[in-house]
């Protein structure tokens, strides 16, 4: 099919081979199985079919150039039942009973800790898409790699930056606060504000609210009567929707509002919330569809051919995912093996294209020197990003207009 | 409504020397596995078993001696695995054997949460019990998550653990650690039933009012049965935490933990011994392996559900009862004839 | 003070459709002393009907009720029929492990047919409000709780008014008088429990519309279930709505006096007290054994 394409990745593949001095045939050596844990049952369930439909991706675009490094490459997808007990189930039969070549990390960022000490035992390397709380690095690992622009605790970094550069007539004076107790999203929403409030923006409510609440219209109420100009929330997705709707019960408009998940989950946001009331919403965002990226242009139009839609409604989740593979891809190069213990070492040096741009990992698995994480806002129906200004698509909307 | 309870005493005590036969054989297999199976995916699911059964087990003592129902005693587990974490983390303890020996201590500190739970969930009775065992467990759940300070909260508690073991020798330390908790179990449960007090609770599941009527002493007895139960599930819930190294709330104090032991109790033969044993060895490794082998297909609760169901409307008094009772018609055909 | 009168409207009108989710629980408990553990499920499959109904046909949620309830109330039947029924012994006990199960096998089929990623239903009325003292009231709630009120009316009229109604009362108070006196109790136990699982229906749509669900949110629901329908008193209508009206207005006054982390504690807590002093419940009767 769709020839000039994979004439291309074919080149580039090579080109990266011949960097790498890999002398290796395509397709020659035997084939291997990836395994993988994802949520699909339980109370932690969540859609892991974008994680899957990213690794699907990555392992047809590496069959098609003739494997990893010669290895022909299956996915194997177990369900961890959102248990710990299944994920440190999953990954030890992954490992000792199917001898599966390497694990990638699984959908569910909570289970990524337990599951890393696992893998870590058997010497795997385990490259993750998903868990980047502070406390993933600070279990002595040197085998866990967090394939994402930045250390999660950094993702709303750019946006204070952008707030703060804003002319001191526009610049924001007050700013509530709410977010889930959660360890992927709580350490954002506090290293923001503690960011904010260095740089003179006051803190007008600050709220954090366990991860089974169903109700978010009180909370919701609270932001509202704080009535503060700037609002930042550490959402998953159905809080991030619940928030939106309350705001516009209340007829609350802040002049910024940006969720950490939610609105990049395109098309899927836009259908819960209503396409029109997008408009403005941010969100930190390591990846967009028209990022000028390495292979990210490739990556797009495939994803799309291989599962329809249009580029924006891709979730970032996908593209993370198929980054994971890039990593390891261009780790087998260059250390000429797919070998665990060879792929961990080659990850701890060296810098990792991916279609979330270029990264590097420091002794702990984070990563390092990467772009960092840029902020994108709702604008006309799709995300855009807006800053950094260097690649940035358009403009920010300040003040985000009213709802609708 | 149990009264068949007595003549199978008699049943059991006439195949004694056979059971006892069966039972060596079975603690020298349940010995000898680690090194009859290396394979850690093995020793892993083996480790989960022994716990189920060490769960079970200690969960029938409450419910299935008492009759009073607790779906709440994952409150009692996690307290024991936040025990023993937070114990390991502040202590300084070396991980390796150490950690084990503290244990105990878990179980204990289980034991008091179970004294005071008990003196106020013990004052309701059948379905309201149920329903308020849930209530304390999400209460220790909520504790767990809001006590930041003290419990690392949502963001969960890291246990040191060994590197000095590798994969291949890991689990087998935590399924020794797991056997030798669930044969306490085991040993205590049959202890009960020999007692006296195992008589008492037993009466009080027949007809509290009148149990108490005779003079059992029925408060102080539940109370009894429901700590030591209590103290049984910390315990293993301190060996589960340094098992798996890292614990959130939501995982351990996890409803689905204290349904399970409740199920297998009830799959098994509720108030038997051996019922929560057969009960957790079915059912665990069945569980761990249909999630992974059916898991991907989005199938496996429909046909872990319908499993469920079957043996449930097949076999309601348990397989250990039902079964005696089968073996019982048999006997008394062969008897008439 | 403003927030604090805001939080305990809201708690109002939100607390209106935990009644209706709830009364279903505690009928059926009325009627044949069962613990269903799978009406939170039941109240995602409602959601989820009400969801494909919606997603085809793009009918306004609340109409979809005209077709969702009727359906749900003949799978409480069958359900009933096929799987609680054949218990005879220790049904209390069993039938909490007989209806996991089945919230169990409905979280799968949901996860096979809809996949785990969170869907909501949307409506006009889901963001429209209007304002009464400066308060924007949003309509969903409005509409939940007119909705609540008329369901739990007709039960009440069912329960109260009707011959049919007579013989659940006595099923109710004594289940083998109520045979001796000619009550067809398996008949009745069937109907009651359809019922139940009809209000499922109702309560998953306006859950539906204010909240993002997946089939593994029954998770959360029935916890909250089950402890309104205890404080309430296990088999009291009345019992669960009011205790569905102080969860929710003590939960919603919490999380904006104290924290939302404590708001489902403080709740507990309030349902501890209570048992120590009432163990039946608030308005429970007191149960002298199983029988």
């Amino acid at each position: 099919m769709r020839q000039p394409l994979s004439v291309t990745c074919l080149g580039l593949g090579l080109l990266l081979a011949a960097c790498g001095g890999s002398s290796t045939t395509p397709g020659s050596a035997a084939p291997i199985t990836i395994g993988v844990s994802v949520s699909l049952s339980g109370d932690f369930s969540g859609d892991g079919k974008a994680l899957e439909q990213g690794y699907d991706l990555w392992a047809q675009d590496i069959n098609k150039n003739g494997g990893l490094l010669g290895h022909k490459v299956t996915m194997k997808y177990v369900d961890d039942a959102s248990s710990t007990q299944q994920v440190v189930t999953n990954y030890q039969t992954l490992i000792t009973q199917d001898k599966v070549a390497l694990v990638f990390g699984p959908f569910s960022s909570l289970l990524t800790i337990p599951a890393s000490t696992v893998t870590d035992r058997y010497g795997y390397a385990f490259p993750e898409p998903a868990g980047g709380g502070p406390k993933v690095f600070t279990r002595g690992l040197h085998s866990i790699f967090f394939v994402q622009p930045a250390a999660v605790e950094d993702n709303l970094v750019s946006y204070t930056k952008w707030l703060l550069s804003l002319p001191s007539g526009q610049k924001p004076k007050s700013a509530a606060y709410a977010t889930q107790d959660d360890p992927f999203t709580q350490p954002q929403v506090d290293k923001a504000k503690a960011l904010l409030e260095a740089g003179g923006v006051t803190t007008a409510s600050y709220k954090v609210y366990p991860a089974e609440t169903t109700d978010f219209t009180p909370l919701a109420l609270q932001v509202v009567h704080a009535n503060a100009d700037v609002v930042v929330l550490g959402t998953q997705e159905p809080d991030a929707v619940a928030f939106v709707k309350a705001f516009q019960q209340q007829h609350y408009n802040p002049k910024s509002l940006i969720e950490t998940t939610g609105p990049d989950q395109g098309k899927d946001f836009a259908d819960k919330v209503g396409a029109g009331n997008t408009e403005g919403i941010m969100v930190p965002a390591g990846w967009t569809p028209d990022a000028k990226a390495y292979g990210n242009d490739k990556f797009v139009s495939e994803f799309v051919a291989k599962y329809g839609g249009a580029p924006g409604d891709i979730s970032a989740d996908a593209a993370e995912a198929y980054s994971v593979g890039q990593v390891v891809d261009q780790a087998s190069k260059k250390a000429n093996s797919i070998e665990n213990k060879a792929l961990i070492t080659a990850l701890h040096s060296g810098t990792y294209n991916t279609v979330q741009g270029p990264m590097s990992f420091d002794s702990s698995g984070k990563p390092q020197g990467g772009v960092g994480v840029y902020i994108e806002q709702w604008q006309g129906g799709a995300a855009k990003f807006v800053y950094p200004t260097s690649v940035a698509a358009a403009k920010p909307e300040y003040p985000k207009p009213n709802w609708p | 409504m149990r009264g068949n309870f007595l003549p199978r005493v008699r049943w059991r005590v006439g195949r004694g020397p056979l059971k006892l036969v069966g039972l060596l054989g079975l603690a020298i297999a349940a010995l000898l596995l680690p090194f009859v199976a290396p394979d850690p995916a093995t020793t892993n699911i083996a480790v989960f078993t022994v716990m189920y059964i060490g769960l079970a087990t200690a969960w029938n003592i409450m419910g299935g001696y008492t009759g009073y129902i607790s779906l709440g005693h994952a409150a009692f587990f996690g307290f024991g695995a936040y025990g023993l974490g937070l114990m390991l983390v502040h202590l300084n303890i070396t991980p390796g054997y150490a950690p084990f020996v503290l244990v105990p201590v878990a179980g204990l500190l289980s034991a008091l949460l179970a004294v005071g739970i008990g003196w106020i969930a013990l004052r309701t009775r059948a379905a309201t019990f149920v329903i308020v065992t849930i209530a304390f467990m999400f209460m220790m759940q909520l504790l767990a998550e809001n006590l930041v300070k003290v419990t690392g909260g949502g963001g969960g508690l890291g246990l040191p653990y060994s590197h000095d073991w590798g994969g291949d020798f890991f689990n087998t330390p935590y399924y020794y650690a797991m056997l030798l908790l669930a044969v306490l179990g085991l040993f205590v449960s049959w202890w009960i039933r020999r007692s006296k007090f195992g008589l008492g609770l037993l009466a009080i599941r027949d007809d509290e009012d009148k149990a108490l009527a005779v003079g059992v002493p029925t408060r102080a007895f539940k109370l009894t049965a429901f700590v030591i139960s209590a103290a049984l599930v910390g315990m293993i819930g301190g060996v589960y935490a340094y098992y798996v190294t890292y614990i959130y709330p939501q995982f351990v104090f996890d409803p689905l933990i204290g349904i399970s032991m409740v199920l297998m109790a009830f799959l098994g033969g509720l108030g038997t011994l051996s019922g929560p044993v057969i009960g957790a060895v079915l059912l665990e490794p069945a569980q761990l392996e249909f999630a992974y082998r059916l898991g991907a297909s989005r199938l496996y609760l429909v046909f872990y559900s319908a499993v469920f169901l079957l043996v449930i409307l097949l076999l309601p008094r348990g397989i250990v009862p039902s079964a005696a009772e089968l073996l019982n018609r048999r006997r008394a055909r062969t008897v008439v004839s | 003070m403003t927030l604090v009168l805001e939080a305990a409207a809201l708690g109002i009108l939100t607390g209106g459709v935990y009644a209706l989710m709830a009364s279903g629980l505690t009928l059926i408990f009325g009627v044949m002393r069962i613990i269903n553990v799978g009406q939170g499920a039941l109240v995602i499959l409602g959601a989820y009907l009400s969801f494909a109904f919606f997603r085809s046909w793009h009918l306004d949620p609340l109409l979809t009720l005209v077709i969702t309830m009727p359906l749900m109330f003949g799978l409480g039947v069958i359900l009933q029929i096929v799987f609680i029924r054949p218990l005879k012994t220790d049904r209390e006990a069993l039938s909490v492990l007989v209806t996991y199960a089945l919230a169990l096998g409905i979280e799968g089929a949901l996860g096979y047919v809809f996949t785990t990623n969170y869907v909501q239903l949307r409506a006009w009325y889901e963001t429209a409000s209007f304002a009464v003292f400066g308060f924007h009231i949003t309509y969903v709630y409005v509409f939940g709780f007119l909705l609540c009120i008329a369901i739990l009316g007709a039960l009440f009229l069912v329960l109260y008014r009707t011959s049919f109604g007579g013989a659940l009362r006595a099923t109710m108070l004594n289940r083998t008088a109520a045979q001796l006196i000619g009550v067809d109790v398996d008949r009745v136990s069937a109907i009651a429990f359809g019922i139940g699982v009809a209000t499922a229906a109702a309560g998953g749509v306006v859950f539906g519309i204010t909240n993002a669900f997946n089939p593994g949110s029954h998770y959360d629901l029935i916890s909250r279930l089950l402890t309104i329908i205890v404080l309430g008193g296990l088999g009291s209508l009345r019992g669960a709505i009011i205790a569905a009206l102080i969860m929710l207005v003590t939960e919603d006054i919490t999380a904006v006096v104290i924290s939302p982390v404590w708001a489902t504690f403080v709740f507990f807590v309030i349902l501890v007290v209570v048992l120590i002093f009432r163990p039946q419940g608030l308005f429970g009767v007191r149960v002298r054994d199983r029988i």
